[in-house]
């Protein structure tokens, strides 16, 4: 029974560790490009999917593409 | 559906965004909308709250002219937003007007900008046509 509740223990903390690690290299890796302005000077800006703004133009434009324009 | 310059604006816009939509097939729905947040015309129907789609896009377009500031430019003049189930796509039309429209997850964007740049001009005569009507 002792065996038992160590190997569990043992395997609950490798399942512990990579979801960590997943975690941690995932935050570390640059979002998806999800907006895409073209100034009027033609140069051009992008904003991540991580990003505050990159969030903010995403949550509305989900709902227009819900409702159309 | 337009109130810039009377019916016939209205028609001619409706008109312009039809074309558009024949001749981009990835656009699901276009509108016209003016520098104050007003929807002067839509590919929408009825039973659409017209408010809500437009404070929506007037959302996005302050954003994007937020994010100009931002970056010391005057305008945004295209804004492209992938979001979930599709896109938003911006074209700035003179005197802040914008033009605006939506397509499915898969639309070739690159494209319907393309298409929609080259209504911009026939948008613009009709909205100057009825500023001055």
């Amino acid at each position: 029974m002792r065996k038992l509740f160590g190997r569990l223990l043992l395997l609950g903390a490798l399942a512990g560790g990579v979801v960590a690690a997943r975690g941690y290299l995932k935050r570390g890796m640059p979002g998806e490009e999800v907006v895409q302005i073209v100034f009027d000077d033609g140069s051009t800006y992008v904003l991540a999917s991580n990003s505050v703004e990159g969030q903010e133009f995403t949550d509305i434009a989900r709902k227009v593409v819900e409702i159309g324009v | 559906m337009a109130e810039t310059g009377g019916a016939g604006s209205t028609e001619n816009l409706d008109r312009v965004l039809a074309d558009l939509r024949a001749l981009s097939g990835d656009i699901a729905s276009c509108s016209v909308l003016s520098k104050d947040g007003e929807l002067l015309a839509s590919s929408h129907g009825e039973g659409v709250d017209r408010e809500r789609v437009a404070a929506m896009v007037a959302a996005l377009v302050n954003l994007a002219e937020r994010v100009a500031r931002e970056n010391d430019k005057e305008h945004a003049s295209q804004v492209r937003v992938k979001a979930e189930g599709g896109h938003v796509l911006l074209v700035r039309l003179d005197a802040g007007d914008a033009l605006a429209a939506t397509t499915g997850p898969d639309a070739r964007v690159g494209l319907v900008l393309y298409d929609m740049r080259n209504a911009r001009g026939e948008v613009e005569k009709v909205l100057e046509g009825g500023r001055e009507a």
